[in-house]
């Protein structure tokens, strides 16, 4: 298997909000590697949009800290990073699609100035204009013509298959026309039909789906190693949401990153992701292969949410829900965090955190990539309804 | 769309006509003050005059008010902006001192520009921390001060010490170079004398620091306050994830759309600067319309002119009304989503 982009090691991020303390994600492990997708699911509150922000350290510290835990990218650890020299590892390293495209593009500059930014800031880093990052033992080396055996190469080549713009980087001095044709190329990789009128639009003339593609644009055009998306479709409308999705789809066959998918919604982690952690509490309680933590969930957790997802509610009449309600995050369950509402707790549940172990008792105990479940029972989650 | 050059000439337009209103309201407000009380009162204003002097007055204040303001407005609307009592016309000097209060305030502005929404950025950015303090400290200060006291403070006190000259625009009365424009600074310029205009500067530097330390405040206080709005905003975090440095994601992202707010606020303060330079102008000995108005007033002993004042108002009331102007079209220009209508 190829190097991790991303290797999270126990990671815990805390909020400390007046007296109290918000343990928002505990303990949370995760690898992904280039070309891969992992999604994480989880009801709303579950700690998983946290986890995504605290990745690239976009979180406001304070009140958020990150208690303990590594987020090593790319062989640096970005817990230890400081803040000045946070800028360098995001964008061209780590790129991200916000959840609220209404909002997360500048009103007051248009879609063309929005996305050239983005590719400026790239073309000097390569260039050597810009101050790279340097704070690891393995320092991203944007100066370098972009080689295929890295994931940066490998971006390059695909997302921008004409070539120019590729070689305008290694020309050091792109022209206006060669410059405006990589807006444009980077548009046209969202599909949009007519990109030289988006161009000159400000983001309040266009709609939410267009928005949001411009965003997914913005963040492809630095070419990052590690794509976090963090609920990219749940703002939108139902029939808009299908169409990004679809370009999603299409991008992650297109894009060899690795791509952290967040999401509430099953349907569209089964559909986009390679890798499923179900988070409930600030916890992954199960993770493995899609298909088969859909198919055969091991946490009891896993299986009410994908008996209470909408697409039963025709044949098992009314919705089915998971009853009692999420943690107060403050003041978390003791032991497994999800015994209050499990029909398997017994009193070992109530008294101990169980492990992230293998579903296989045979499997190596160290893979990151089989199916685990936290669960001391997870040979009868079969048998519940 | 409302966003058409053809829209930002009928929006001019519009707001220039609304000036006539403005105007006359102010010329009628004016003049009544002015006039009011001064029926038979001749002699105790003038009291050291001559007999001529008091027999022009009484012939000019002493008919009814009504007929006064008549007579005053059909000279106003030839072009005549009248006389002081004492025959001295308003329009030459007028003419003359307005460039210099222009050059004044328009440099109190830009102090106010560079020095207070910084300081706005500043304490938002470090919000609740000392630095956020030290500027609250210093733009409320700013705001408490008095006009004349701190022109008096800075031309008696801090000019001295830190070796500004504190009063007139020149070192010498009058300067080598023919005064085209009548701003010190400017000519200076024009005639490519670099000392004169490092002094033309230096004479400068101090009003203009005045007006623009009491009027800074709200410039400093608004950036401050929207830039506290606008930093928790998706963009800003869209803008931080793009991987640009924390001086790009303020002073590029945020900045630009809290400017919106300040811009508005900018406007209003044209009237406080205005007004502030009456009291700044003859402290500092700058020969502008805030002296020009100080004096005909009768401020310091000289003798009072009151269609001299009357026209000082009608300018002050042009200027209000065109900085606002300025600062709505500023609005459109800053923030795409704004009609002009």
């Amino acid at each position: 298997m190829t190097e991790p982009v991303l290797s999270v090691e126990n990671l815990t991020v805390t909020y400390t909000v007046g007296a109290g303390t918000f343990f928002a994600v505990s303990d949370v492990s995760l690898e992904i590697e280039p070309g891969r997708v992992v999604g994480i699911v989880g009801e709303t509150g579950c700690g998983k949009s946290t986890l995504a922000k605290a990745i690239p350290r976009l979180l406001p510290e304070p009140p958020a800290t990150i208690g303990s835990g590594s987020i090593v990218f790319r062989g640096t650890d970005l817990v230890g990073v400081s803040r000045r020299q946070l800028p360098m590892v995001r964008g061209t390293g780590i790129g991200m699609i916000f959840q609220e495209p209404l909002n997360s593009l500048n009103p007051a500059f248009r879609v063309f100035d929005q996305i050239a930014e983005s590719i400026r800031i790239r073309h000097y880093r390569e260039m050597g204009w810009l101050k790279s990052f340097q704070g690891g033992d393995q320092p991203f080396d944007y100066s370098k013509p972009p080689d295929t055996t890295t994931v940066a190469g490998s971006l390059a080549k695909v997302i921008v298959p004409s070539g120019a713009a590729e070689e305008a980087v290694h020309d050091r001095l792109a022209t206006r026309s060669q410059f405006r044709e990589e807006v444009l190329s980077y548009l046209r990789l969202v599909r949009i039909n007519d990109p030289e009128t988006i161009l000159n639009l400000y983001p309040h003339e266009l709609s939410g789906g267009m928005r949001q593609r411009i965003m997914i644009a913005m963040a492809l055009s630095e070419k990052p190693a590690l794509l976090i998306a963090d609920e990219p479709t749940s703002a939108l409308d139902v029939t808009i949401q299908a169409q990004v999705l679809t370009l999603m789809k299409e991008l992650i066959d297109e894009v060899h990153a690795a791509i952290l998918f967040i999401s509430h919604d099953l349907g569209v982690i089964a559909e986009t992701a390679d890798e499923v952690g179900v988070m409930y509490a600030g916890r992954i309680v199960e993770y493995g292969p899609v298909a088969e933590v859909f198919r055969d969930p091991r946490h009891p957790y896993t299986k009410m949410l994908l008996r209470a997802a909408p697409a039963h509610y025709k044949e098992d009449g009314p919705l089915s829900t998971i009853p009692g309600s999420v943690p107060n995050l403050s003041r978390p369950p003791p032991g497994c965090r999800f015994h209050p509402r499990c029909a398997l707790a017994r009193a070992v549940c109530r008294g101990e955190t169980p492990p992230l172990a293998p579903v296989d008792a045979n499997a190596p105990a160290d893979s990151r990539h089989i199916h685990r479940s936290a669960c001391y029972f997870m040979g009868e989650v079969a048998s519940l309804p | 769309m409302g966003r058409n050059p053809g829209d930002l000439v009928l929006f001019i337009g519009k707001r220039l006509l609304q000036l006539i209103p403005v105007l006359l309201g102010v010329i009628v407000l004016t003049f009544v003050c002015t006039h009011l009380k001064l029926v038979g009162l001749c002699n105790a204003v003038y009291p050291h005059a001559s007999p001529e002097v008091i027999n022009a007055c009484n012939a000019k204040y002493g008919a009814p008010l009504l007929t006064q303001f008549v007579q005053y407005i059909t000279t106003l609307f030839q072009g005549n902006w009248g006389a002081s009592p004492l025959g001295t016309p308003v329009y030459p000097a007028i003419a003359a001192d307005l460039p210099a209060t222009i050059e004044l305030v328009l440099a109190a502005l830009f102090l106010m520009i560079v020095i207070g929404i910084p300081l706005g950025v500043i304490a938002a950015q470090y919000s609740g921390r000392w630095a956020d303090h030290l500027v609250r400290i210093f733009y409320l200060s700013g705001w408490a001060t008095p006009t004349y006291l701190g022109a008096v403070i800075a031309a008696v006190f801090i000019g001295p010490a830190l070796g500004l000259p504190s009063g007139g625009e020149y070192s010498t009365v009058v300067p080598p170079f023919p005064q085209y424009t009548h701003m010190s600074v400017v000519d200076a310029i024009i005639a490519l004398n670099f000392p004169y205009t490092i002094d033309a500067l230096e004479h400068l530097i101090l009003p203009a620091s005045v007006l623009a330390f009491i009027n800074m405040g709200i410039a400093t206080r608004m950036t401050r306050a929207s830039m506290l709005e606008v930093l928790p905003l998706d963009y800003v975090r869209s803008a931080r994830m793009k991987g640009l440095g924390e001086f790009w994601v303020m002073y590029k992202h945020a900045l630009r759309n809290a400017l919106i707010t300040t811009t508005t606020v900018l406007g209003v303060t044209a009237g406080g600067l205005l007004a502030g330079t009456v009291v700044v102008e003859e402290v500092f000995d700058w020969p502008g319309i805030g002296q020009y108005a100080y004096d005909a007033v009768g401020g310091g002993g000289s003798t009072a002119n009151f269609d001299g004042a009357i026209a000082v108002v009608i300018i002050f009331a042009i200027g209000v009304v065109v900085a606002n102007l300025i600062a709505d079209i500023m609005y459109g220009v800053l923030d795409p989503r704004v009609e002009w209508r």
